[in-house]
């Protein structure tokens, strides 16, 4: 078998970002909203908290030993982006249930973070709201969304987030916002929606992965979005945006495949 | 800047040319030559003069290879599948100068006959596929990257101070080979290139980037794809073929930089292709942090090879601290099982770093995917036709995968080479 890896001189030169530093990089992002929801929901908050990561860390090494590989935190930033979404009501066990599906079907059966098709913290919140009736998940409030901000600032500056699928996402809000309510309406939409947009609808894994994609997937997500919102007024629901963005990641591989042929038919009249 | 997003690459060197250190040795290379089966004319033990042939191409008899220098064969090894591993030639101590003739070559006929026989074929680079020409093809242009590719790399326009007539013999030279035009790619400043005929243009880019790149001049000037090809050739080898033209000497020597974290004094020396890099550095590298071992590059820090000669067509030696050893005994147990190195490259997460590495019109992840997955179809549909490993250096050491994407490259392209 050929051995694909970089020499092990050109790996000392690599300075970018590497997968253990991606990871540390959203929980650095995430640390901060995850810890203005604690504050804001008391201890119930915490089980839950504890409980997500329990569940998304026995999972990670379980399929980390079985498959040999070395030990990493990735499903840590499932378990913090979920936490964040669920309300502090909801029982532990069906917490854990979620997370687990979330964890296992989103992310470690495709081989971990960055083979799956979906973000796997929006497949466990979407479980959590379709298997148990009358659960919702929690709305996100002004706190969480200012705490959202040096997160995203971090990941925009780092290019882990495209800022293509972030402004097209939100111009199509926006938009829709100053149609219902004019101006009071935008300040509604940002705050309800900063969070999911950031840490579910741009997750750089889960999107488009061609610039002219990415506007297009943002374009959709959003759209989406305003048609899953079941809220009167402005202010989206949380579980429109975990939907849309299941729904817009899984025809990402799509708008892909179109921006690649388009294209492939510029480079040909240019190439011959 | 964070930690760990920072690299050392030592001082720039001095541009101004010295004299290297005295070589013993030289030697021919298989790692230039992938996918070469020699028919060796020499053998073990014999005395070669500079500019005699050495072996010859078993697929292209035209194709011949020339001794550099003077010397004794002092060994040849064979690798895989017949292919060279390396022919070494020890230097004679007298080494003297043939009287210079010019040589009359007027057509184009005779210009690819005597760069054929006097063994300067090789200095040509076929694109696509990065591989030296069948004797016989016709290229739609020529380039002759006339830039550095990096800013450690020597440059040009120190290299051809005062060389500019031989250089230009050159240029006229590799007129006769094509139809189309000869792109002179510089960087800003006097046209190398003027007066010398309406076929052969001046081309200018802005340092930085990959803008010193083969690759990038030719997706720039003259895009190629399936049924367009043109070559490359590097200035150091258009002098040479300046100075057979007018005086009749095989000149195989080459301005490389010396640098590089552990370069004592970073600089530009004069020294011959394929010269034996231990006898070129002797007092030449510092000793590393902690005791670290040197590692010895031939080329570039970002693409070069770790290498005992220096390559056929690199411009620069780079002295970097080796990677120090992990030669743990195995472990045992629930924790090894964790521990255990990756034999996979990492997952590839879409960042932006990897659309800034990559300076073509090639949607990159979709790119990078194809060649993970050794799909050539795909690969060559998004352009791989124009890419060699050397323009993919930098999307591997962005990219979170940690995969060497210019040996999958090079997999796919040979797939293809073969198909066609």
């Amino acid at each position: 078998m050929t051995n694909w890896l970089l020499d092990s001189h050109l790996k000392r030169q690599r300075t970018g970002w590497t997968p253990a530093r991606v990871t540390l990089a959203q929980l650095v992002a995430l640390a901060a909203p995850a810890g203005v929801s604690l504050a804001e929901r008391g201890t119930a908050q915490i089980a839950v908290l504890m409980t997500a990561l329990a569940t998304c860390l026995v999972w990670e090494l379980a399929f980390d030993l079985v498959r040999g590989r070395s030990l990493s935190l990735h499903t840590a930033t499932v378990a913090l982006i979920f936490a964040v979404l669920v309300p502090p009501a909801v029982p532990l066990w069906q917490i854990a249930m979620a997370a687990s599906f979330g964890v296992v079907f989103g992310e470690l059966v495709f081989g971990g973070r960055g083979y799956g098709i979906v973000s796997g913290a929006a497949a466990a919140a979407g479980f959590l709201v379709f298997s148990f009736s009358g659960t919702g998940l929690s709305a996100s409030s002004e706190a969480v969304a200012l705490a959202t901000l040096p997160g995203a600032v971090l990941l925009l500056l780092g290019g882990l987030v495209s800022w293509r699928v972030l402004v097209s996402v939100v111009v199509v809000l926006v938009a829709s916002g100053l149609a219902q309510e004019g101006m009071s309406g935008v300040l509604a939409v940002l705050t309800t929606s900063a969070f999911g947009l950031v840490f579910l609808v741009a997750d750089p894994v889960a999107g488009a992965s061609t610039q002219l994609g990415r506007w297009v997937f943002g374009i959709l997500a959003g759209l989406l979005i305003v048609l899953f919102d079941t809220l009167a007024g402005s202010a989206i629901a949380p579980a429109a945006i975990v939907f849309a963005s299941l729904l817009a990641s899984i025809f990402a591989p799509l708008i892909d495949y179109a921006v690649v042929e388009l294209t492939v038919r510029r480079r040909r009249a240019r190439h011959g | 800047m964070l930690p760990g997003f920072r690299i050392e690459h030592g001082r720039l060197p001095d541009q101004a040319v010295h004299d290297g250190a005295p070589v013993e040795r030289v030697a021919l290379v298989g790692a230039d030559l992938p996918g070469l089966r020699p028919r060796l004319l020499c053998e073990q033990g014999d005395r070669v003069r500079q500019g005699q042939v050495l072996f010859h191409d078993r697929a292209h008899p035209e194709i011949v290879f020339v001794s550099p220098v003077s010397g004794v064969v002092k060994s040849i090894t064979l690798g895989p599948r017949r292919s060279l591993s390396a022919l070494v030639i020890r230097l004679e101590a007298d080494q003297q100068e043939p009287d210079p003739v010019s040589m009359a070559v007027s057509t184009a006929v005779e210009m690819r006959a005597a760069l054929l026989a006097n063994g300067f074929w090789p200095a040509f680079l076929t694109r696509p596929f990065g591989r030296i020409p069948a004797p016989d093809a016709v290229p739609d242009a020529i380039f002759v990257t006339v830039t550095a590719d990096n800013p450690h790399a020597p440059d040009p326009r120190v290299v051809l101070k005062e060389q500019e007539d031989v250089f230009a013999a050159g240029l006229r030279a590799l007129a006769l080979l094509t139809n189309g035009v000869v792109h002179v790619c510089q960087t800003q400043g006097a046209d190398i290139a003027a007066g010398c005929g309406d076929r052969i243009r001046g081309a200018f880019f802005a340092p930085g980037g990959a803008s010193g790149l083969a690759g990038t001049h030719i997706h720039n000037l003259h895009p190629v794809g399936p049924g367009r090809s043109v070559w490359s050739i590097g200035y150091q080898d258009v002098l040479s073929i300046g100075k057979l033209i007018e005086t009749g000497v095989h000149d195989f020597s080459r301005v490389v930089a010396l640098a590089g974290p552990r370069a004592r004094q970073p600089r530009l020396i004069r020294t011959i292709a394929g010269a034996s890099l231990q006898d070129l550095i002797r007092g030449e590298a510092v000793p590393g942090n902690h005791g670290a071992p040197l590692c010895v590059l031939s080329g570039p820090a970002m693409n070069g090879r770790p290498a005992s000669w220096l390559g056929r067509y690199h411009q620069q030696i780079t002295l970097v601290d080796d990677a120090p050893k992990h030669g743990k005994a195995s472990e045992q147990g629930l924790m090894a099982r964790f521990r255990r190195a990756s034999v996979q490259p990492a997952p590839l997460i879409p960042t932006a770093a990897l659309e800034r590495a990559l300076a073509f019109d090639i949607p990159v992840v979709p790119f990078l995917r194809a060649l993970s997955v050794g799909d050539a179809e795909t690969a060559s549909r998004l352009g791989c036709l124009e890419l060699v490993e050397e323009d993919l250096a930098a999307v591997s050491l962005a990219c979170t995968s940690g995969a060497d994407y210019g040996r999958m490259l090079r997999h796919v392209l040979d797939e293809l080479a073969e198909d066609s």
